[in-house]
Formats: structure tokens, sequence, C-alpha cells
């Protein structure tokens, strides 16, 4: 399954808008990281990243979006995300990411 | 009577999503609900990625590493009930030493195991260091009535 990735930095609001759309899982989490290290190497600023095309997430990808934030909160910085399916928000939950992403 | 469904799988990334699909698909076909199937995708996923992370030893050949993470899952739908095995003949691990996380703490070790236990009815999981990992999982179907 693919994955589509949309990168686009929202000047106005000092952050990356990311655009998740397709399946997140171990063959696809290499390129989400691999997209979302480039933005921060470009830029570090806060993420903001849109689930509502997003079908399908598991540790793998929680794993990424969870290593990145790890990686700049200590730079006052934060990954939020909105608009998780249903699947997608209970994972969140059941690893108890939801409080700090969402 | 038991319909069975055996896979023998390459431990590559890229046949998760098939063992995901074909998992979604016979739990569709048995009368599982939206979020059961939700449930089993994800719980299957889990398993096969653990196989393919930690199945083998970090600097193994990929050669060998194919060899040890190459896995079979077994799909056997009983009436109300999903079973699904997995089994890996790779490094194993203790079972004994592997603790569920801390719900939100920032690290993302161990939480594959951690959501298949959450999701999947039943588990059981048997692992010896230099044998292997088999994991069973269970899911039952809920009465229509019940369903959301």
């Amino acid at each position: 399954m693919a994955i589509s990735i949309q990168v686009t930095d929202n000047a106005a609001e000092k952050r990356w808008d990311i655009s998740l759309a397709g399946e997140v899982d171990i063959a696809t989490a290499p390129s989400v990281r691999e997209r979302l290290s480039a933005a921060l190497a470009e830029k570090k600023q806060n993420i903001l990243i849109d689930l509502t095309d997003l079908d399908y997430i598991d540790s793998t990808g929680l794993g990424v979006i969870i290593s990145v934030y790890g990686g700049i909160r200590a730079d006052g910085l934060s990954v939020k995300l909105k608009n998780p399916k249903a699947g997608v928000r209970k994972l969140l939950s059941i690893s108890g990411f939801d409080k700090s992403l969402l | 009577m038991t319909d069975i469904l055996n896979m023998t799988v390459p431990g590559k990334p890229e046949y998760v999503a098939t063992v995901r699909m074909t998992a979604a698909a016979l739990a569709m076909n048995a009368g599982f609900d939206i979020e059961a199937i939700e449930d089993i995708k994800v719980a299957i996923s889990e398993a096969c990625t653990n196989i393919i992370l930690h199945g083998d030893e970090p600097g193994t050949s990929e050669e060998l590493h194919l060899e040890k993470t190459k896995y079979e899952v077994r799909f056997e739908i009983d009436g109300d009930e999903l079973s699904i095995y997995v089994e890996d003949h790779g490094v194993g691990y203790d079972p004994g030493r592997y603790t569920d996380p801390v719900p939100g703490e920032i690290k993302s070790g161990g939480l594959g195991i951690f959501i298949v236990k959450t999701l999947m009815d039943e588990v059981d999981i048997r692992s010896q260091i230099g044998a292997g990992t088999y994991i069973c999982m269970k899911k039952y179907r809920r009465p229509a009535s019940a369903a959301v």
C-alpha cells in the first residue's frame, strides 16, 4: 500500500503543515521519517499533521511521529495531529500518545 | 467445520500489507464488524513487523536475515472465532523480560506487543531464545445486536 505525503511551509503560522494519505506501516514509515526530517533540517518549526485521509497506522508509524516529536520538544516545539479516523484515534488512545499529540 | 488458510511470508516490509489485507478480507467474510476488522489488521501487522525488526541479530547478512525472518501465518475461522497463528524461527526473546510500555511515554519500543494484547480477545505468546517466537491471537465476533 502506498503513502502520499504533502509538506507545506505555512509561513503565516510558522509551522510545517503535513498531510498524510494512505497507510503508514513498516514499508512506508521510512519515507514519512525522511520527509519530516528533511523539513526540520530545512527549518525547525512546529509540525501539524493532517490525518484526514490516513486510513491506517501502526506502531511503526507512531514511532516515527513520536521520535520526531522527541527530537524537537527540547526546543519548545511540538508535533500536533488533527482529524484522525476512528481506527487511528483508537491506536493513539491505546498508546497514550493522544494526550500529547491531539 | 474450521476453515484454514496458511501463508509462508518472506520477512520483507512490503509483504506485511499483503498479510494485513488477507486478514481483513477473511474477517470481513466471516462477518466481523468494521472496528473488529481494524483491530485485527493492526494486530497482525504488529506481529509481522516484530519479526522483521527483531527476528535476527543486528548486522546479519541480507540472505540470513531473510531466512531468519521468514514466517508462517495460519488463519482459522470457526464459527464466531478467528484465530491467527504467527510463527517465526528467528532469534526469539525472553518473554519474562518484556514489560508493557508506560502509556504516553515518549518512546516507541515494546509498543507492538502491547497493542496486540489490547486489540485482540486472547493472545498467547511463546518464545525461546534461538528458536523463534509463536503468537496465537483470537478475536470473537460480537452478536449483530451488539455491533455498533
